[in-house]
C-alpha cells in the first residue's frame, strides 16, 4: 500500500514534468510562429511600400543615406536579415544587411506574375524569407527590392528563462495539491480494490467500505452489488454444492444397484420397447453363455439360439408368468442331460409418471438346476419310499390271503405265515418310524433334547438288547469299554437308535457264528464308540453310498436282509446333530468297522 | 401241467407264490434275480414268467428288454409285479408284446384267475 502510494506520487511527478516541458515546448513553437508570421507579413508589406517609389528615390543618389540604411537602422525586428535593391539584369544597386548576414543570390523572377511574391532561400542554419516586389522608372521595370528575415528557430533563450520558471512555478505548487487530492479520493478506492481482493480470495463476509463524503452514493452502490454479487456467489456454491452432492449420490445410487443386480445370483435382463437389450449383468455369461456387453443393443434373436429361450426372451408371455427350459449347449459336446434348467420370468417395465407407458420387459433367468435335480430325488425319493412301503405289504398281503385260503391251512403253514407277517409288520413299523425321523430331520424338526447320559450304560443296553434278542443266541458278543467312560450330553432316544441301527446292521449282515463287538475309547476331548463284525464287508463301490437315503446294495448277502436303505442315513444324521462323525472301514468277505467320534465339550 | 417261471429277490415271496401256484396246480420254477432267469431261459421254456422288478443284479426292466432282444420269437407271457404303477414303466414297456402289469400289492386270486382265463383262452394244443 504504502509502495503504492510513493509509485503514484512519482508517477505524479514525472506527469508534472512532462507536463512542464510540453508547456515549454508549445510556448517557444508558438512565440517562432508568431516570429514567422511578423516576418511574412512586414517583408511583404515593406516590398510593397518599396514598390510603390520611384526607382530614383529608393536608390537615392551619391551623398545621401539610401531607403535602405534607413530601413536596416529603423528595423526593431530581431530576425531582420538584409535587404537588397537589384536592377532588372540582377545586379546589385544597394545592399542594407545585418551584421554577419550575407545575402543570399537572387533568383530573377520567370515573368510578371512572379515579381510580386515570397520565397524561402538559403540551406542548412542560414535560411531566409524573402519578401520581393519590382521597382518602376516612368512606368518601366528596372529593378526588384529583396527583404529578407531569418527563419526563426526552435532556441530557446535565457531571455525565455522567465516566462518558463513562471509557468513551471505555478505547477510545481500545483502538483502536491494535486496529489495529496488524488490521494484522499483514491482511499475509498484503494479499499474498494482491498474488498475485491478478499472477494476473490473467497472471504465470506468482505467489510463493509466506509463511504466518503465524496464517493458516498457510488460506495454505497458499490455496497450493494458487492452484497448482492457476495450472496449470488454463495447461492451458485450452495447450489454447486447441491449439485455435487446429487450426482455423488446419484453415482452411489447407480453404482449400488449395479452391484446388487451384479450380486443377484438370477441374471437380470432389460429388454426396451425396441426389443433390444438395454442392461445384462455378469450372471448371463454363466447361464446363457453370452458376454454381457456383446448383446447390448442387440435384439435376442441375434445372439439367442434356443427356441424355447427366444420365446421367453421375446415376451410371448408377459405377465411375471414363468417358463422352465432347458438351458443352452455351453459346450459343443455337452449331452442335454447335464445342461442347467432355467426358469425364466418376464415382467413388463412400466413408467410410473407417464400414463404407465411400456417402457421394456424385465427379464430374469434364473438357474433352477440344483432345484430341479432336487425335485427329481424328491420324486425319486417318494417313489421309493412307495416301493419300500410296498414291499413288505406285499408280502403281509400275500400271507394273509393265504390264510384265508381254506386249501392251505396245514398248521405248519399258518405258523410260518404267521411268523412272516409278524416281521413284516415289524419291519413296515420301523420303515415307517425311520421315514418319520427322517423327513423331521430333513425339514429341520428333529430336535436334538440333550441330557447328562452315562454312555456305558447306553452302550451296554443297547449291546444286551441285541445279545439277548430273537438271533442273539447264533453270534459271539463282545463287549469292551472302559470303566471310566464319561458321561455326555446326548439326546439318549436318538443315541440308542443310531447305536441300535450299526449293532442290528452289524448281525444282519454277518453269518451266525461270526464275532460282533462293541468297544469304547475316551481321551481328554473325544470319546469314540466303534461296532465291529465279521460279516459280509461293503464292496469297494457301495462304501462312498452306504449313507445314502435308500442305498442298497447289490450284493446277495445284503440283499436277501430285509432292510430299506435308511438305517445308515439315519444314524449319520443323529451323530451329525451331535456335532460327530461317522466313517467306516470294510472289506468285502471280512467285516465293517464303524467308528462314531463324539466330542466330550459338545454343548 | 403249465410251467411258471417266478423271478423275485424276496424270498418270502418266492415261497408264498410258489405255494399258492403249486397248489392251483401249476409246476412252479423260481430264480432270485433277472441273471438267473435268464440262465434258466437258455434251458427252458416257462409257459408264463412272472417277475419282480426290483432285484439285485439284473432288474425285472433289464431281464423284460433282454428276453423281447434274445428271443423274438417268443409266445410266454410276461407278468410283472411292481410298486409302481403301470404308466411309470410305460416308457420301456411299450415295445414289449405280451407283457402285463400286476401291481402290488399282490392279490393271490388276481393272479391266479389271470393265468386261469390266459391258459383257457389258448386253443389247447
Amino acid at each position: 500500500m504504502n509502495l503504492r502510494g510513493e509509485r503514484s506520487g512519482l508517477i505524479l511527478l514525472i506527469a508534472s514534468l512532462l507536463v512542464m516541458a510540453v508547456s515549454v515546448y508549445v510556448l517557444l513553437d508558438y512565440q517562432i510562429q508568431q516570429r514567422q508570421q511578423q516576418a511574412r507579413e512586414q517583408g511583404l508589406a515593406l516590398a510593397r511600400l518599396f514598390s510603390g517609389m520611384p526607382w530614383q528615390q529608393v536608390i537615392g543618389d551619391g551623398g545621401q543615406r539610401g531607403l535602405l540604411e534607413v530601413l536596416r537602422q529603423g528595423q526593431s525586428n530581431p530576425d531582420f536579415a538584409y535587404a537588397q535593391v537589384v536592377d532588372n539584369s540582377g545586379r546589385i544597386i544597394d545592399d542594407a544587411s545585418a551584421t554577419g548576414i550575407i545575402a543570399p543570390a537572387f533568383r530573377m523572377p520567370a515573368g510578371p506574375a512572379e515579381w510580386l511574391g515570397q520565397e524561402l532561400l538559403g540551406e542548412g542554419d542560414e535560411r531566409f524569407i524573402e519578401s520581393r516586389a519590382p521597382l518602376f522608372d516612368q512606368g518601366e521595370l528596372r529593378g526588384f527590392i529583396r527583404i529578407g528575415y531569418r527563419v526563426p528557430r526552435l532556441r530557446p533563450s535565457y531571455r525565455q528563462l522567465p516566462i518558463i520558471a513562471t509557468l513551471s512555478l505555478p505547477i510545481f505548487l500545483l502538483m502536491p495539491l494535486f496529489y495529496f487530492f488524488l490521494r484522499r479520493e483514491m482511499r475509498p478506492l484503494q479499499a474498494i480494490s482491498r474488498s475485491l481482493d478478499r472477494l476473490a480470495e473467497n472471504q465470506d463476509n468482505p467489510p463493509e467500505l466506509q463511504p466518503g463524503p465524496e464517493l458516498g452514493d457510488f460506495m454505497e452502490r458499490f455496497n450493494r452489488f458487492l452484497d448482492t454479487t457476495q450472496s449470488r456467489i454463495l447461492q451458485l456454491q450452495q447450489e454447486q454444492d447441491e449439485q455435487l452432492v446429487q450426482s455423488r449420490l446419484l453415482a452411489y445410487k447407480n453404482s449400488k444397484i449395479e452391484s446388487i443386480l451384479q450380486a443377484l445370483p438370477e441374471a437380470v435382463l432389460v429388454i426396451d420397447e425396441s426389443g433390444s437389450v438395454s442392461y445384462a449383468n455378469e450372471k448371463l455369461r454363466e447361464l446363457l453363455g453370452r458376454e454381457p456387453s456383446g448383446i447390448i443393443g442387440h435384439q435376442p434373436a441375434e445372439w439367442c439360439h434356443s427356441v424355447e429361450i427366444l420365446r421367453a426372451l421375446s415376451g410371448q408371455f408377459d405377465k411375471g408368468e414363468l417358463l422352465r427350459v432347458d438351458g443352452p449347449e455351453l459346450a459343443a459336446d455337452q449331452p442335454a442331460l447335464t445342461r442347467r434348467k432355467l426358469e425364466i420370468r418376464s415382467y413388463p417395465l412400466f413408467a410410473p409418471q407417464q400414463d404407465n407407458r411400456l417402457l421394456g420387459r424385465l427379464v430374469v433367468i434364473r438357474d433352477v438346476t440344483d432345484l430341479h435335480h432336487e425335485q427329481l430325488r424328491q420324486a425319486e425319493f417318494i417313489s421309493q419310499i412307495a416301493h419300500e412301503l410296498k414291499t413288505p405289504l406285499n408280502v403281509l398281503s400275500m400271507y394273509s390271503e393265504s390264510l384265508i385260503d381254506e386249501g392251505l391251512t396245514s398248521a405248519e403253514h399258518r405258523i410260518e405265515a404267521a411268523n412272516i407277517i409278524h416281521d413284516e409288520v415289524e419291519r413296515l413299523a420301523n420303515l415307517i418310524q425311520n421315514l418319520l425321523s427322517i423327513s423331521q430331520y430333513e425339514l429341520g424338526g428333529l430336535s436334538i433334547e440333550r441330557q447328562r447320559v452315562r454312555l456305558r450304560d447306553l452302550l451296554e443296553d443297547c449291546f444286551n438288547t441285541l445279545a439277548h434278542g430273537d438271533r442273539g443266541g447264533e453270534y459271539r458278543f463282545e463287549l469292551d469299554l472302559p470303566p471310566d467312560l464319561p458321561a455326555l450330553m446326548l439326546d439318549k432316544p436318538l443315541m440308542r437308535v443310531a447305536i441300535n441301527n450299526l449293532l442290528s446292521n452289524a448281525l444282519k449282515y454277518s453269518p451266525p457264528g461270526s464275532r460282533i463287538r462293541l468297544e469304547a475309547e475316551a481321551n481328554d476331548e473325544i470319546v469314540e464308540i466303534r461296532v465291529i463284525d465279521e460279516g459280509y464287508g461293503i464292496a469297494e463301490q457301495d462304501l462312498p453310498h452306504i449313507f445314502d437315503k435308500f442305498y442298497r446294495s447289490e450284493d446277495e448277502n445284503i440283499r436277501k436282509q430285509t432292510g430299506h436303505g435308511l438305517g445308515l442315513s439315519l444314524t449319520r444324521h443323529i451323530i451329525h446333530i451331535h456335532q460327530g462323525e461317522i466313517s467306516v472301514e470294510s472289506e468285502t468277505g471280512k467285516g465293517s468297522l464303524f467308528r462314531i467320534r463324539l466330542r466330550r465339550t459338545a454343548a | 401241467m403249465k410251467r411258471l417261471l417266478i423271478v423275485d429277490d424276496e424270498q418270502h415271496v418266492l415261497r408264498i407264490l410258489k405255494l399258492a401256484l403249486e397248489r392251483a396246480g401249476y409246476l412252479v420254477d423260481t430264480c432270485s434275480n433277472g441273471a438267473d432267469a435268464l440262465e434258466y431261459l437258455r434251458q427252458q421254456k416257462p409257459d408264463a414268467l412272472i417277475t419282480d422288478i426290483q432285484m439285485p443284479r439284473m432288474t425285472g426292466e433289464e431281464l423284460c428288454r433282454r428276453i423281447e432282444q434274445d428271443y423274438p420269437e417268443r409266445r410266454f407271457p410276461i407278468f410283472v409285479i411292481t410298486s409302481r404303477t403301470e404308466v411309470e414303466h410305460r416308457q420301456w414297456s411299450a415295445r414289449i408284446d405280451n407283457l402285463h402289469f400286476i401291481e402290488k400289492p399282490v392279490s393271490m386270486r388276481n393272479l391266479l384267475n389271470q393265468l386261469h382265463r390266459l391258459f383257457s383262452e389258448e386253443p389247447t394244443a
